[in-house]
């Protein structure tokens, strides 16, 4: 009993802060990811509300990758570690031998095999899921530079390469993710709760199910390769400068990769319509019909001489026809003409008046409303004293007609 | 509603009736007589028009403009208002004395800025609809030349807005907007516009009646698109210009149209400088895309990219599928990328799941095995 509940290493904790890493930027990039391929859908949008709007939802999903990228510059770095440091054993390589493992373990399920197929330290479940999701990344990885940077990619390739790098990236997205919950959460979750990768220890029962070869040569004292630390030293020396290089290269290719480009203005374009207020030239306002304007004055009165309208001769009599109702005419004739209720284009009308009384009474300008209302003053049409006192002197001298 | 108001073309009229009740005018009532109640109950147009009948009156203001006092009665009587027997000191109010109230207005245009708002005592709906206006804005803004009703409605000439004919639509607005006017009647829509046509949209089609709405705010501008496909994805409307009718779908499926979707659903009042349909296919001198002088034709439509794209070179614009969905013959990657995964994710994701499906069933056999024999 002892014996089945022994643990082993299977994880060392920078491989499980990797885990961490990838685990974080994968799940970020898929919800801020999908929620844009799916944007009309109303959980889509909830989501997207919840992260800041669509600019929000667009700066989480580019600083998820970049992290998913400083992961993947850093797990290079491990692995070329192990493989040309440590000369570990290429476990995770892919190989014919994990096609036949998996064929022999789907007999197995049908019942068409008597045992499962012995697996070492990857078996192929995991292989599959491995390397499905460095083709992912490295799909990503390049669909999403041609997004993220849609002019240097059209420098060099058709326009038609960036919407299909758009469909490629959301239906990879879709892969990846239904493999995750179809592949991933079957064998590590459902299957049985698989924590190595949290815990970094698998117990020996575990091992002894999906494990048993590499079980066997950790008990045979052969999974690990011993290397001499005066060897190991050596390499590191040649390694790491090396690495070095290599990591910044693809780190400057990381910041390429995020600022290679201002895509578009940041403010709104130029409007280019005409301007908006151009009044038409305003229609005329309509003349005054001719009829309506009193012809200059005439001056048929013979001792007129043609000067001011209505200024008399010294000592010739004031009437109506030469001097008064050319006045009346002119000043007031615009109102008082046939319509309204007082006529003053004629003498009768003059003297009849309106509703108030008669305009004009023969010796009596007190009695005259004519000369009333013009004395009050504020009338629109209103006489200059001058005519007015002409209007007095000529109502004084009995309103003659002629 | 928008046919209704077709009837704008006699405001031009209406522009200079509108002030034509003159305070204070030459033209005493004939009642001296200071009897103001007694007066105010015999105020009716006939009285009005017994001196403002006469043709040709102007009075001028302190500002030296002339403002024109005159009513041709046969005008006024067909005119709705007429009609309908509306009453001058209905809308005049304080006119049924004489002389008139003195006017403080300085100019014609104060002089009607002063008065319109009388036409809220009948038509509160449409005066408060216009308080959202962008005229009202401007003109709150200091802009006195900002349209009121009677700009674009004469009180004394206005007509049966629905027997009215369409085309007189935009000419109303021409009247302060006639570059937008010339550009108009030069595009797609605009030359198309004429009483037999009624397919076309006229300037309130987009931008509403009343309560005018403008570009320059963010709220028009974003949902504008939504104005476009009232027209444009109706098929039945479609179909007889031969015009596809799968323009959303295609532009929401865009990078661009993603962005505004969700602009319209999260953040309505935000500016978002994506562009619409008329950044790219031009709002008022909007041409159809065939047209050799269309923006979005495929020789001018690098420059149109340029606009926001400014360093976007010539094959760029092609990143744009132009309102069609993938096809082999147009944009085969775009289609057999999109294929290859139609095939890929069923066959890859199917075989897990079979696979999955097998494991569970063995597992599960395998536990009640070694339950059964501990």
């Amino acid at each position: 009993m002892a014996e089945t509940t022994r643990r082993y290493i299977r994880f060392a904790l920078p491989d499980r802060v990797e885990h961490i890493l990838l685990l974080a930027s994968f799940t970020t990039l898929a919800v801020t990811g999908l929620v844009q391929k799916f944007a009309e859908a109303g959980i889509s949008q909830s989501i997207i509300a919840v992260l800041g709007g669509i600019e929000g939802t667009r700066t989480i999903h580019h600083i998820a990758a970049v992290i998913l990228l400083l992961e993947s510059i850093y797990h290079l770095g491990a692995v070329a570690y192990k493989v040309l440091v440590r000369r570990s054993r290429l476990d995770m390589l892919p190989g014919l031998g994990d096609i036949r493992k998996g064929w022999q373990a789907l007999l197995y399920n049908l019942g068409l095999r008597a045992d499962r197929p012995q697996e070492g330290r990857y078996n192929f479940a995991e292989k599959a899921e491995y390397w499905a999701v460095v083709w992912g990344t490295v799909v990503m990885a390049i669909t999403g530079f041609m997004m993220w940077n849609p002019i240097s990619t059209t420098r060099f390739l058709p326009g038609q390469v960036v919407p299909a790098a758009k469909a490629a990236h959301g239906f990879e997205a879709i892969l990846a993710v239904l493999a995750i919950l179809v592949w991933h959460l079957y064998h590590v979750h459902l299957k049985h709760f698989n924590r190595s990768m949290f815990t970094g220890k698998m117990t020996e029962k575990e091992m002894i199910e999906e494990h048993p070869l590499e079980l066997a040569d950790i008990k045979a004292g052969v999974a690990v390769r011993p290397v001499d630390l005066l060897v190991l030293k050596r390499r590191r020396r040649v390694f790491f400068p090396i690495y070095a290089i290599v990591a910044v290269v693809l780190l400057v290719g990381v910041y390429a990769f995020v600022s290679y480009e201002q895509t578009a203005i940041t403010t709104l374009p130029e409007p280019i319509d005409v301007p908006v207020f151009v009044p038409l030239t305003p229609t005329p306002l309509p003349t005054r019909p001719p009829t309506a304007t009193p012809a200059p004055q005439p001056t048929a009165a013979p001792t007129s001489t043609g000067g001011p309208p209505a200024a008399p001769t010294a000592g010739t009599a004031l009437t109506w026809d030469a001097d008064i109702g050319p006045l009346l005419a002119s000043q007031c004739g615009a109102c008082h003409g046939s319509f309204g209720g007082l006529d003053l284009s004629t003498y009768a009308g003059a003297l009849a008046g309106g509703v108030s009384g008669p305009a004009v009474v023969a010796g009596d300008p007190g009695a005259s409303i004519l000369v009333l209302r013009q004395q009050e003053g504020g009338h629109p049409g209103q006489l200059s004293p001058e005519d007015l006192a002409l209007v007095v002197e000529w109502i004084e001298a009995g309103a003659p007609e002629n | 509603m928008t046919r209704s108001l077709a009837g704008l073309t006699l405001a031009i009229l209406g522009l200079v009736f509108a002030s034509s009740a003159w305070a204070d005018s030459a033209l005493p009532a004939a009642s001296p007589a200071p009897a103001p109640a007694a007066a105010a109950a015999v105020i009716d147009n006939e009285t009005c028009l017994g001196c403002h009948a006469a043709p040709g009156q102007t009075k001028t203001l302190p500002s030296g403009e002339p403002i024109y006092i005159s009513i041709d009665p046969e005008v006024f009587t067909a005119s709705i208002h007429g009609r309908e027997g509306l009453q001058c000191i209905g809308c005049h109010a304080g006119h049924d004395t004489f002389p008139h109230p003195a006017v403080t207005a300085q100019t014609r245009r104060e002089y009607n800025l002063d008065r319109y708002t009388v036409c809220a005592d009948c038509h509160a709906d449409k005066y408060e609809a216009s308080l959202d206006s962008v005229h009202q804005k401007a003109l709150a803004g200091g802009n006195q030349e900002a349209a009121i009703c009677t700009d674009c409605h004469g009180p004394h000439s206005n007509v049966d807005l629905d027997a009215e004919p369409r085309v007189a639509i935009p000419q109303t607005c021409e009247k302060c907007h006639s570059a937008i006017y010339q550009a108009y009647r030069e595009s797609v829509h605009g030359s198309a516009l004429t009483e037999e046509n009624p397919d076309v949209p006229t300037c309130i089609d987009c931008h509403g009646v009343h309560d005018v709405h403008g570009p320059s705010n963010s709220p028009f501008h974003l949902f504008s698109p939504t104005i476009c496909l009232e027209c444009h994805a109706d098929p039945e409307l479609m179909a007889k210009y031969g015009l596809s009718t799968e323009i959303r779908e295609t532009y929401v499926a865009d990078f661009h149209g993603t962005t505004v979707l969700l602009f319209e659903k999260l953040a309505p009042d935000q500016e978002t400088n994506k562009p619409v349909c008329i950044d790219c296919h031009g709002v008022h001198d909007i041409l159809a895309p065939n047209d050799p002088n269309s923006r979005v034709m495929q020789e001018n439509l690098l420059n149109t990219c340029q606009r926001c794209h400014p360093d976007a070179t010539v094959n760029f614009p092609a990143a744009w599928l132009g309102h069609y969905a993938p096809d082999p013959i147009h944009t085969p990657l775009v289609y057999y990328v999109g294929l290859f995964y139609q095939i890929l994710i069923p066959v890859v994701i199917g075989g897990m799941a079979f696979f999955v499906a097998t494991d569970l069933v063995r597992t599960i056999l395998n536990r009640r095995r070694e339950a059964r024999h501990g």
